[in-house]
């Protein structure tokens, strides 16, 4: 009753959706007020249904109805009552869901704080906020359904994967849609003025404050996952260049250079092509990593609903949303009229240098996402792209930014001085100085790149610091003054100077963890004490039969303690949990706010000894207490009474001129939208493959055309021949590998026969397995081969590049290997290549 | 096989790959081998390192890492020795080869159009304002009075 009253709510905000997008855009066009003013109306109805539906699926959750679905995949009885509620965005269904709930919650934000916008604006905005909401609605009734009912229902559920089964992921995900989702209301501005072809000051005032919101939120969340991260996976790390995590840095760096560009928009009237651009590539960042992390497309560990049915929906979706906007900015952005004007000293010009930089960071987190993947469709083999070159190329990116980001604030509107920008930031410059030369002191010139890194960070602090001790006067008035004058500040002005101090914590983290992170992996009993950076840590005891509310844990008790005093009681535990029957392990850290002590409890071996990971991360908590400041810093922005989201009332009542409604298309313009479509082209083949059965996993082997790699291996069966490269001269053979413990192998075991019918010489590699498990596999299923040896090391499997069995290897008379198969041989594959090569070859 | 490697991408347990029986005594062969490793795919786990991942076969490659490092290779020859047997697929840093000019050349060729199509945009528009008509002048007293 409930799971159908929710899936009604969203067949309704699906219809309301419908007249939300249609008839208030049709009615701003034709200048009917009544049918504009149906948008707000139509915002609240939507919001109150997708949100009845959100709770209905809550209360589904929380009761434990187990003859919902969703509720039987991903809950559990046993389960705290925090994740029995977190759980229901932890799964696929429940995530979309929250999503379409904080697009309605924005819309319906626009639908109370939009009264002082004109009347057609609102109507369209919300238009479009109502066309994507429509998307989305229609993706989760014909993908996704969150409320699909079993029959017979199960007595229990699957329960969640206890890595979710953490405060850290019940709310990274919300703020991260909130993020992600926010960027929908720059987008929706965006084409409301591409319709009504006219951005001007009070449009970026409206736009400033929503891009805030979504950039503190996106930027939370970001922490959030990273700290999750951080402290769950037990790796000691925090970042990792995974698609997932790239997809929501791409939106971030792309907005970021919203919120400045917009400031340029707002106190100069130019740069508007450019803004909207940054509007719409925002939210179209923000949808394809919806798409990449939920299609299967890419793999990654985070994919949590790998299905090419539902990547052609997002696919569709993405085309139109984004692909329709980049048409539309095509035709209409070069009719809108700039008229500030600015020489390339100045503060505008210094914005422009920040989003020259951070969009080229986003296209280049896109590039090495994407890359394999287009690499792929063009058949130019598999391109490897990993945290190693982003770590590289990323930082070079933003270096320069990051080099004149204290510079900008320096500079005047329109023509600034550079040599007195540069004078006033010496005292920056010099702490910058001292502190590279400094560290380089300490370390004895061990450390250049963090001694930079370090000294930007403080060229950042100081430098930000600067233009803000100027407007208040420190050091130069009285105190009492200073303090006078910063509460007259206009509150962006501290909100940029926090998070651009923010900025500079969170490098000072970075450099940090990644120069002096240090750790040391071994084994102890309890009584056992080992060192790290200066610390003792004493191994007490151990409680191999803990229990929590779902799981089972072998609990350890360390002692820190620095100079004989005990620092601190630390308790990493490893857990099992009872449903799914998965481990987890549960990271002791204790900061003292500098640098993390951080200790893994491993698995225990015979002798009662644990595997123990320690680390000493320094300046890690500064990432995240950075990440905190910045976030500090958009929301003291946002209190600016220019930016509170009503405030345009009277901006918007500015005359503006009215713009003639032209079509100019030109190439400048119409090139996003062209390479837009090609995208959209590549990931369209792909996910046809995809759905035909290619993993995107295979590799190729390097060996084809190559002597096959020289090896001895010994008999399976001792007193029978064992096998040699130089048996392989004279026959045409097929190397597989196999084990008993592969389930394929069983499948492909049938077309083995096959082959050795064939005339060709089989033999059998049994890939790290016991020889009497392969005796009894060969025992029960029949044994194909000429000659079975043995590989139980898998010396010689990593010699043929063998990453999973079964593979096998075709090589000729000469001994070359002329044809692998990676994974099970199928009858397909036997007729159109190995039987046809194998005659040539003999 | 594709919903055997799919299992086996979503089998995420607490990372705990390096094991201590793995760990090599001499400490600075020990820090080349986890350098190395971190740079290393693990090919069944696709966007783990080997350093990073508890796979079989990731644990196999991180010992055939340490065996080459004691026998004397150098740090090249011993990535060498892995992509002989798999690949450039399983370098985590792409190699520089036609191939992939397309990553090390694409970050500079769109820092080199952006920087391109900004200085068309300085050119075209002149330098020289023209005087403020009244309009812009009420407009610019408005917005000065919130000047940040």
């Amino acid at each position: 009753m409930i799971a159908e009253l929710g899936l009604y709510a969203l067949i309704l905000a699906l219809l309301v959706a419908a007249v939300q997008s249609t008839v208030p855009l049709i009615g701003a066009a034709r200048g009917e007020a009544s049918w504009m003013n149906l948008a707000p109306a139509a915002a609240g109805a939507q919001f109150a249904l997708v949100a009845l539906s959100f709770a209905a699926l809550i209360w589904l959750h929380v009761t434990s109805d187990f003859s919902v679905l969703n509720v039987v995949l991903h809950s559990h009885t046993d389960k705290p009552l925090l994740y029995k509620i977190t759980g229901v965005w932890g799964n696929h269904e429940g995530s979309m869901l929250l999503w379409t709930l904080i697009l309605a919650l924005y819309g319906l934000a626009v639908a109370l704080f939009g009264k002082g916008l004109p009347p057609s604006l609102r109507a369209r905005v919300l238009s479009v906020q109502g066309m994507i909401t429509f998307g989305f609605l229609l993706f989760i009734l014909m993908t996704s359904n969150p409320f699909a009912r079993i029959d017979p229902a199960p007595v229990n559920g699957n329960g969640l994967n206890p890595l979710l089964q953490d405060p850290g992921l019940a709310f990274h995900p919300p703020f991260l849609y909130l993020g992600y989702v926010g960027f929908s209301m720059a987008f929706s501005f965006a084409i409301a003025a591409l319709i009504e072809g006219k951005v001007d000051a009070a449009w970026a005032r409206w736009v400033r404050p929503w891009t805030l919101v979504a950039w503190c939120a996106l930027t939370l969340g970001i922490a959030m996952g990273s700290w999750w991260s951080y402290y769950t996976l037990g790796w000691g790390g925090w970042w990792a260049w995974d698609p997932v995590e790239n997809a929501s840095l791409m939106p971030w760096l792309a907005g970021t250079a919203l919120l400045h560009s917009a400031i340029v928009v707002e106190k100069r009237d130019t740069l508007k092509g450019w803004t909207v651009f940054l509007a719409i590539l925002a939210f179209s960042l923000s949808l394809l990593g919806t798409f990449l992390v939920r299609s299967g497309v890419l793999t990654s560990v985070h994919a949590f609903a790998n299905d090419p049915a539902r990547g052609r929906f997002i696919l569709v979706l993405l085309g139109i949303v984004t692909g329709g906007s980049l048409v539309l900015f095509a035709a209409r952005a070069g009719s809108l009229k700039a008229s500030g004007i600015f020489s390339p000293i100045s503060r505008e010009s210094s914005l422009v240098f920040n989003n020259l930089f951070l969009s080229c960071a986003a296209g280049t987190v896109l590039l090495g996402t994407l890359a394999p993947l287009i690499a792929d469709a063009l058949h130019l083999g598999k391109l490897s792209v990993g945290a190693p070159w982003f770590n590289l190329v990323v930082p070079l990116l933003l270096a320069p930014m990051l080099l004149l980001m204290p510079i900008g604030p320096l500079l005047a509107w329109k023509r600034g001085d550079l040599r007195e920008a540069l004078r006033r930031a010496r005292f920056a410059g010099v702490v910058a100085i001292v502190t590279i030369l400094a560290t380089l002191a300490i370390t004895h010139a061990a450390a250049i790149l963090p001694a930079l890194g370090l000294g930007l960070s403080a060229w950042l602090l100081f430098g930000s610091l600067t233009e803000w001790t100027r407007r208040i006067g420190l050091f130069k008035k009285p105190l009492a003054e200073a303090f006078h004058s910063a509460r007259h500040l206009p509150r962006s002005v501290h909100g940029m100077t926090l998070a651009h101090i923010g900025v500079a914590i969170v490098l000072i983290g970075i450099t940090g963890s990644l120069a002096w992170q240090s750790e040391s992996l071994l084994v102890m009993r309890p009584g056992d004490s080992a060192t790290i950076a200066g610390t003792t840590l004493r191994f007490i005891s151990v409680d191999e039969n803990a229990r929590g509310p779902n799981y089972s844990a072998t609990r350890a008790l360390f002692l820190a303690e620095k100079g004989g005093r005990t620092v601190a009681v630390m308790r990493p535990e490893r857990r099992l949990y009872d449903n799914p029957p998965e481990p987890k392990a549960n990271v002791a850290i204790h900061t003292n706010l500098v640098s993390d002590l951080y200790v893994v409890l491993g698995e225990a071996d015979a002798q009662g000894g644990y595997v123990v990971h320690l680390f000493h991360n320094p300046l890690v908590p500064w990432i995240f207490f950075g990440a905190l400041v910045m976030v500090f810093g958009g929301l003291v922005s946002l209190s600016d009474r220019r930016y509170r989201i009503d405030a345009p009332r009277q901006a918007a009542r500015l005359p503006t001129p009215a713009e003639p409604r032209a079509v100019t298309v030109s190439l400048r313009y119409a090139l996003p939208a062209v390479a837009f479509l090609a995208l959209i082209g590549v990931f369209f083949w792909r996910l046809n493959q995809t759905g035909e059965g290619d993993t995107p996993n295979l590799v190729p082997s390097v060996l084809i055309g190559k002597p096959a790699p020289s090896f001895d291996r010994p008999p399976l069966y001792p007193g029978k021949p064992g096998f040699k490269t130089s048996d392989l001269k004279g026959h045409v053979t097929l190397v597989n590998f196999f084990a008993s413990w592969c389930v394929p192998c069983r499948v492909e075991h049938p077309m083995l026969g096959l082959v050795a019918k064939s005339g060709i010489t089989v033999v059998g590699i049994a890939y790290k397995d016991k020889p009497e498990a392969a005796q009894s596999l060969l025992a029960e299923l029949g044994n194909p081969y000429a000659r079975v040896v043995t590989d139980a090391g898998g010396r010689t499997g990593i010699d043929f590049g063998v990453y999973g069995v079964p593979e096998s290897y075709l090589i000729d008379k000469n001994g070359i290997i002329r044809f692998k198969a990676t994974g099970p041989l199928t009858e397909d594959m036997l007729k159109t290549s190995i039987l046809p090569l194998s005659e040539k070859l003999k | 096989m594709k919903s055997a490697l799919l299992a086996l991408l979503l089998l995420l347990t607490p990372a705990f790959a390096v094991q201590p029986d793995e760990v090599l005594k001499d400490p600075t062969l020990e820090a080349r081998a986890r350098n190395i490793g971190k740079e290393l795919r693990c090919l069944i786990c696709q966007n783990q390192s080997i350093d990073d991942s508890d796979a079989p076969l990731a644990r196999d490659l991180r010992l055939v890492v340490r065996r080459r490092l004691v026998l004397g290779d150098s740090d090249a020859a011993v990535k060498q020795y892995i992509v002989a047997r798999y690949g450039t697929y399983v370098l985590l840093k792409p190699p520089f080869e036609p191939a992939t000019y397309i990553l090390w050349f694409g970050p500079l060729l769109l820092l080199g159009a952006g920087g391109i199509a900004v200085l068309a945009w300085y050119r075209r528009r002149p330098l020289e304002t023209s005087p403020l008509t009244d309009d812009e002048r009420a407009r610019l007293q408005s917005l000065e009075e919130g000047d940040t």
